[in-house]
């Protein structure tokens, strides 16, 4: 299994060449494209990424294992990243926990068995204003309550 | 730079303005617990073992990020810096396995070395907490990981990034899940410099796959020597046994600092070469037609076929060899008339050298050959070699197609004679590497009944001539 | 209370787009600027005595006056990667007005003799992200970026920079290591105070707020800014609350504003019309104060220090009477065990352990030696690494612990019981 960026990727790589005085500086940027890419990063794009930067793979795989956006294997096709830190602890992610919980059967960090959906726990995302909050597929959503959350769920296709 | 005047534990010392504290109190003899600073890797400041008390400062510095200034002065002994140290070594140890009986490490351990300096605490940890990790992990190059003992001092990591260049080692993830690795199983290269790491690694984190659980560092005796792989002549140290009823054993090489040779490195084929040197690697006896005969009855046989070679004799020398070996061989030779030839076929590997300490060159001495005179005319040796009709060789690999008398190491797979010379580590000596720069060796293997230097068995059959 | 100064237009409908922008003021500090020399900007801003805002309050002017003038190519990074437990002030600027933050790094550049600009956004805040492209892009077309800015003689090429979740690179010098393409691992300190360095070149790192905050000063004089706030905390700040709040949210206000008038009369008191137990006043990394303390506290650097917590972020966290501290206090430290990038021994593995040590004290495993551990591990991890992170946790542990140690006690009761 290979890895090759597609076209709009490689303009968008073309373009941030010359945003940046070293070519380093173009890691994050394109592991986000393989990742946008693939769903995940792949052995294959890292070892991909780190040829065209003139890095190692190893070198590209403590960078992917940083960050923790990055994902290193396949989550659904609906990724839930619920936030869990205080705000959002005092405001009720609980009980959000526990509503996936029992409409899923999941844990945190487990993929529904059909593949759809996935709840990851994330450190504050920066919406405690809007607590309890979560990212579905990077979009926030804010003061989230079992219902809504059910009426969200419902309207994905 | 100006040298300035600092003060330590009372102590007064001279140092150059503007170097790194760390260095110059370990250069000074000053005890001082640190694990990422190495003066081959330079400063990174994440262990934060080196905790010095400075006059003036209000919290405790690291050594290694500290620059040497006029009237500094530095406190490592009070009761406050000790229970600084103790707190961060504690913290060093809280998720390590603590199996120094299972650890080759032990011994040269730094974290065991610092408890008992500095430490000596209850641990307050309970065993079940300790973060797991991956361990005997194969890296590849004869390296092994146990991520469980692993400071994450980032030595290995700086070495492959900024010494070699290949990067091959990481630290992955974050926090308390950090751990070194690489990308590709068995990723671990290099470019034949991997099992450096080994040494640099402070702890029992990455341990030598050819060395573990062979012998523990306590009963192995340290003497320095040289590495006879290429022309460059590596400083090393050559770990031995000596066993109480039995020969004394190479368990293996390491680097040993010499700045203008080899620095703190060495290649990872000449560490493994301690192979060829040790126990049954080296021929011991005599032996003609497939079987052990008496060093007597092989001088005897030497004899007679000189005598009935009469001139149509020729000599190869090892440009190995050292310089007191070459010049006997080369005295002798001059006393019989008999040719002399330095060169060695196949001693050139062109596959074998880099741009840092690998040179092309394989033999240890070829620069002490013009300066004894002896001929590396590779078409004058080939004429001499058709006309021959016996070749004493001496160590030299060149193929021949005539009878031979070989004075070796190794043993040989022929049924001509082969008499034993002693390696370079059962004998003292010099060589002259690639870059004129002679260095000196003393022999470090005992023997029980030890094989005599090429020299000594030179001036035997002179006695017998 | 509220004052508007990086807020002006946040009500405007449609800010965000360029025309709305230009209509309402956008960009109008430009010729001013430009009519200036760029050093007198920097005085401008260092009479202003405009402070840091992403939560360490260092003076901006001094920061600028830091960079060498004679090494070239020189940057300007403005920090977005907002990340502090409690904090969501920055992400109303990129959504709200992002031509402001541009107008802002524009002046700002000029001042310092930036060539370039990077806006290093947190990952997570992808829409603020791709609203501030969309804005850039209508900058460079309107030629409010690019070569000789409006006829100016300035270039300046801006780029947005995404990180991908880590907390650590809030912190500047982490901030530049992932810039660079690395992992964000702070680096060391310097001996005496310099610039920051992107790939060897001088670099400033300044907050979304503190250069949003820059074409106001310019526009107006620095004494229209020290009209409001305090001596030492002039100006106004985008303060936000959460938690058990309710009418939870951002207001910008003057410094040196009575906390408990702000939580009460903007925030509308406590959620459900429950009592007060405790304020975490700027940012989860600030020590929490009880209710007590938040009575006498003013929202000001000084009053804030001298109570021996901080301003920070200006994100307070309310947290009612029947908030468990303790498990707050595990809340917090299970962040800073996952947010410790592991380069320095005692935040690695001291967050990790008083991680655990909690995890017993909650599971009723607790005695005095756990918290006698906690507080001994806190004290290994102040002041003995790289940057402020574990510093930062150790003033948490210290204050939850001393302020609410009966709530620890009571859990270890349970067990014997």
């Amino acid at each position: 299994m290979s890895f090759t960026f597609n076209p709009i990727n490689e303009e968008k790589i073309k373009k941030l060449w010359g945003e940046y005085p070293k070519k380093e500086s173009l890691t994050l940027p394109m592991l986000w494209m393989a990742q946008y890419q693939e769903g995940w990063i792949t052995p294959e794009a890292i070892r991909t990424i780190a040829a065209r930067l003139e890095l190692s793979p190893s070198h590209l795989f403590g960078i992917a294992t940083f960050y923790t956006m990055f994902r290193l294997s396949a989550v659904g096709t609906y990724h839930i990243e619920l936030c869990q830190t205080l705000s959002c602890a005092l405001c009720g992610k609980d009980a959000l926990i526990e509503h996936l919980g029992k409409k899923w059967g999941i844990r945190p960090g487990e993929t529904t068995e059909d593949g759809r959906f996935t709840l990851s726990l994330v450190e504050c995302l920066g919406g405690c204003g809007g607590a309890p909050m979560l990212s579905l597929n990077e979009t926030y959503h804010e003061n989230v309550t079992p219902e809504s959350l059910d009426a969200l769920l419902e309207g994905l296709s | 730079m100006n040298n300035v005047t600092i003060t330590v534990n009372a102590q007064t010392l001279s140092a150059p303005e503007g170097s790194i504290l760390l260095q110059v109190l370990l250069d000074n003899g000053v005890s001082v617990p640190h694990f990422c600073y190495h003066e081959a890797l330079g400063v990174d400041g994440n262990c934060r073992m080196c905790m010095v008390e400075i006059e003036g400062q209000k919290r405790p510095q690291i050594a290694c990020n500290t620059r040497v200034k006029e009237g500094m002065s530095i406190r490592t002994l009070s009761d406050s810096i000790m229970a600084v140290k103790r707190s961060i070594l504690e913290l060093e140890l809280i998720n390590h396995p603590v199996d120094c009986p299972i650890c080759d490490q032990a011994g040269e351990c730094s974290l065991q070395n610092y408890y008992m300096e500095v430490g000596l605490y209850e641990s307050r940890i309970d065993r079940a907490d300790k973060v797991r990790k991956a361990k005997k992990v194969d890296l590849g190059s004869h390296v092994i990981l146990d991520q469980e003992r692993c400071v994450l001092c980032a030595r290995c990591t700086r070495f492959t990034e900024n010494i070699i260049g290949t990067g091959d080692l990481v630290i992955a993830n974050r926090g308390n899940h950090a751990c070194v690795t690489t990308f590709e199983p068995q990723g671990l290269k290099a470019d034949g410099y991997a099992m450096n790491v080994v040494d640099l690694c402070p702890v029992g984190a990455l341990t030598s796959g050819d060395f573990r659980f062979h012998q523990r560092v306590w009963f192995l005796k340290s003497d320095p020597s040289l590495c006879h792989g290429c022309a460059r002549g590596c400083s090393i140290f050559i770990d031995h046994y000596p066993q109480k009823y039995g020969d004394d054993l190479i368990y293996r090489y390491r680097p040993r600092v010499e700045r203008e040779v080899n620095g703190f490195f060495i290649c990872d084929e000449g560490r493994l070469s301690y192979k060829n040197h040790t126990g049954d690697a080296t021929l011991t006896t005599p032996r003609y037609s497939g079987t052990a005969i008496t060093l007597s009855e092989a001088l005897e046989l030497y004899h007679q076929k000189l005598a009935a070679s009469g001139s149509g004799v020729v000599a190869l020398a090892s440009p190995s060899l050292s310089c007191e070996n070459l010049t006997a061989l080369r005295d002798y030779c001059l006393q019989y008339a008999i040719p002399l030839f330095g060169v060695e076929r196949g001693s050139f590997d062109e596959t074998f050298g880099d741009d840092f300490l690998r040179l092309n060159d394989r033999a240890a001495n070829r620069s002490a050959l013009p300066l004894l005179g002896i001929s590396e005319d590779e078409s004058e040796m080939n004429a001499a070699l058709c006309a021959a009709s016996l070749v004493l060789n001496f160590d030299n690999q060149t193929p021949v197609s005539v009878d031979q008398i070989h004075f070796c190491v190794h043993p040989i797979d022929t049924r001509e004679l082969q008499i034993p010379i002693a390696p370079y580590t059962e004998q003292s000596g010099s060589i002259i590497n690639a870059f004129g720069k002679v260095q000196k060796f003393a022999s470090t293997i005992r023997r029980r009944h030890p094989v005599p230097p090429l020299h000594e068995l030179l001036s035997t059959i002179k006695g017998l001539a | 209370m509220i004052q508007r100064i990086v807020s002006r237009k946040f009500d405007i409908p449609d800010a965000h787009r360029i025309d709305v922008a230009l209509l309402h003021g956008g960009y109008a500090t430009l010729s001013k600027a430009f009519a200036m020399e760029p050093d007198a900007i920097t005085t401008e801003i260092e009479r202003s005595g405009l402070r840091g805002k992403g939560g360490g309050g260092a003076p901006t002017g001094k920061k600028w006056r830091l960079m060498p003038k004679t090494i070239s190519p020189s940057y300007l990074v403005v920090n977005a990667d907002e990340s502090e437990p409690g904090t969501f002030k920055d992400r109303q600027i990129l959504q709200y007005d992002p031509h402001l933050l541009i107008e802002g790094i524009i002046v700002s550049a000029y001042a310092m003799g930036a060539d370039h600009a990077y806006v290093y956004i947190r990952g997570e805040y992808k829409a603020f992200h791709d609203r501030l492209v969309e804005a850039v892009e209508e900058a460079y077309e309107r030629g409010y970026l690019g070569e000789n800015i409006r006829n100016s003689g300035f270039n300046l090429s801006l780029s947005v920079h995404r990180g991908a979740g880590a907390y650590i690179c809030g912190e500047k010098s982490a901030l530049l290591e992932s810039l660079e393409g690395k992992r964000g691992h702070p680096r060391l300190k310097p001996a005496k105070p310099e610039c920051e360095w992107y790939f060897g070149h001088p670099a400033t790192v300044n907050n979304v707020e503190t250069i949003a905050t820059v074409p106001f000063i310019v526009q107006e004089g620095f004494e229209a800014y020290r009209a409001y706030g305090t001596d030492q905390s002039p100006g106004t700040m985008l303060f936000a609350m959460s938690g058990h709040i309710s009418r939870p949210g951002v207001y910008e206000l003057p410094f040196g504003l009575r906390m408990m008038e702000v939580i009460d009369e903007l925030g509308g008191g406590v959620k459900n019309g429950k009592k007060l137990k405790a304020v975490i006043p700027g940012g989860a990394s600030t020590p929490v104060l009880t209710a007590e303390e938040a009575e006498k506290a003013t929202l000001d650097y000084e009053t804030l220090s001298a109570m021996g917590s901080g301003l920070g972020t200006g994100g307070m966290i309310i947290m009612d009477e029947e908030s468990c501290m303790v498990k707050a206090l595990h809340n917090l430290l299970s962040f800073y065990r996952h947010e410790s990038c592991g380069q320095c021994t005692p935040c690695r593995e001291g967050t990790g352990w008083v991680d655990t040590l909690i995890r017993h004290i909650l599971a009723g495993r607790g005695d005095e030696t756990h918290i006698q551990t906690l507080l001994d591990v806190s004290k290994t991890m102040n002041g003995q690494t790289i940057c402020v992170f574990a510093p930062a946790v150790s003033g948490v542990i210290n204050a939850f612990v001393k302020k609410f140690r009966p709530e620890f006690e009571h859990y270890f009761q349970r067990s014997e019981g």
